[in-house]
């Protein structure tokens, strides 16, 4: 019983610190380092850069780079104007074809106003037209979902947008149809 | 007896709109509709040689410019992957730069012979059985009209004829129904032209184009209205078999149609 009295007691500047003691950078998690460093830099001289450094040699490695300064201008003048014949040339394209459209409708007009009031129409993408709904219900589930897949008045989802390279399987010549009301 | 007074008909019966001879001029055109059916690009347009030429300037600026590669922060010190990446940086600095500009650290002989059999190794276990395909297509050199893979770059549109009768080349068409609207005459006419085994979307209800015939003094007008179409699959299988089908681009089709019919048409098409 007096030993157990006598280990209890304890010395409390020694064996129990009161402070918070200062992080030691080496210990614990190094990623949180890794991250400082990389985020802020020792020599922060060159700015503008976002983290504020540039390579050792960046001076004479831009000088390689660009060969001078009427040169550069001179590519980017020329970069504009390639890109200004090309735009161009897409909005005379895109004119053209809606002057196309724009006749064939006015020609419409004074043909037959009721097929051109209809043509204006815009289908409704939310809408079902009875004829499919009446050609859904006799449908099993699956066919049922393929054939509401398609939407009147929507992009359908097999538009695909063109790809560096072909696919391996090409193109689908054996597509079987599916039915749909016109 | 009643006697039927016989209206003047010509070679084919057209349902929609009559004239009569006694009447001088006739009132009402025939409407006819036919369908532009594209098959989108594919493939990417392939840049020209002078914006490969400023691609690859911009990029060498960019190398110039750009912040140290925070390696610690990618790759764990003294990885294989560090070391593969550091190989090809090397490699990419010197396609820049030239051979001699970069100073590069000097290694030991067995430890570049290490690195290299390292790099080896990951190389023989990252290779996929995956290749690219090339962009040109064999039905490119054999010329191959029919096919949907041609000229991936390229807009392709569908032209047709008789086999039998040899009529000019053009744009799948049919008469316009009375008592249908126009898209859903050139959907059925198409349908029953070209077969229902493709994918196809009409775009819009509204016609995109038309083109007017030269007709004789007294016939009646003739109307062709044009509506524009996607394939997304499948390929034309005609009902009869007495019909020729090809997939040819703006400069192609010009060749092909009559000088009246492409001064009708030549302004709807896409000419890339």
């Amino acid at each position: 019983m007096s030993s157990s009295l006598l280990t209890r007691w304890k010395p409390a500047a020694t064996l129990v610190r009161q402070y918070a003691k200062p992080a030691d950078p080496t210990q614990g998690d190094q990623r949180l380092n890794i991250i400082r460093r990389v985020l802020y830099p020792g020599n922060i001289r060159n700015k503008p850069t976002p983290t504020g450094t540039w390579r050792r040699d960046v001076r004479q490695t831009v000088q390689r780079a660009i060969p001078s300064v009427q040169a550069h201008n001179t590519i980017e003048r020329a970069w504009l104007l390639h890109k200004r014949l090309v735009r161009k040339r897409r909005e005379e394209q895109l004119e053209r074809k809606y002057e196309c459209m724009r006749r064939a409708m006015d020609e419409l007009k004074k043909i037959d106003t009721k097929l051109y009031m209809e043509a204006n129409q815009v289908d409704d993408p939310r809408r079902r037209s009875e004829a499919e709904m009446a050609q859904m219900k006799g449908l099993p589930v699956m066919e049922a979902r393929a054939f509401d897949a398609r939407i009147r008045g929507l992009f359908p989802r097999e538009l695909k947008i063109p790809a560096d390279t072909p696919s391996s399987t090409g193109w689908n010549y054996e597509w079987t149809p599916i039915e749909r009301p016109i | 007896m009643a006697s039927i007074s016989r209206l003047p008909c010509t070679t084919r019966r057209v349902p929609a709109a009559r004239s009569l001879a006694t009447v001088a001029k006739p009132s009402k055109p025939v409407l006819s509709t036919a369908v532009i059916l594209n098959r989108a690009p594919i493939l990417t347009p392939s840049p020209t040689v002078f914006e490969r030429a400023f691609y690859a300037y911009q990029q060498r600026i960019r190398r110039a410019l750009h912040n140290p590669f925070p390696s610690e922060f990618y790759f764990k010190q003294g990885s294989l992957l560090e070391a593969r990446f550091n190989s090809e940086e090397r490699y990419r600095e010197r396609v820049a730069w030239g051979p001699g500009y970069v100073k590069e650290e000097v290694m030991s002989e067995e430890r570049k012979a290490a690195e290299k059999a390292a790099i080896d190794q990951m190389a023989l276990q990252d290779r996929s059985d995956d290749k690219l395909l090339p962009r040109v297509h064999p039905s490119d050199r054999v010329r191959d009209y029919q096919s949907l893979d041609r000229k991936g770059r390229r807009n392709l549109y569908l032209l047709i004829r008789d086999t039998g009768h040899k009529t000019p080349w053009e744009f799948p068409r049919g008469l316009a129904a009375q008592d249908e609207l126009l898209h859903q005459s050139a959907q059925r006419e198409f349908l029953a032209k070209c077969g229902n085994y493709m994918d196809t979307w009409i775009v819009t209800r509204k016609p995109i184009g038309m083109f007017k015939p030269r007709v004789p003094e007294q016939a009646p007008e003739k109307i062709t209205f044009f509506f524009k179409a996607h394939i997304m699959a499948g390929q034309v299988r005609p009902a009869d078999s007495m019909k020729d089908f090809m997939w040819l681009t703006k400069q192609e089709i010009q060749t092909r149609v009559t000088k009246e019919y492409w001064e009708g048409v030549k302004d709807m098409l896409s000419d890339h």
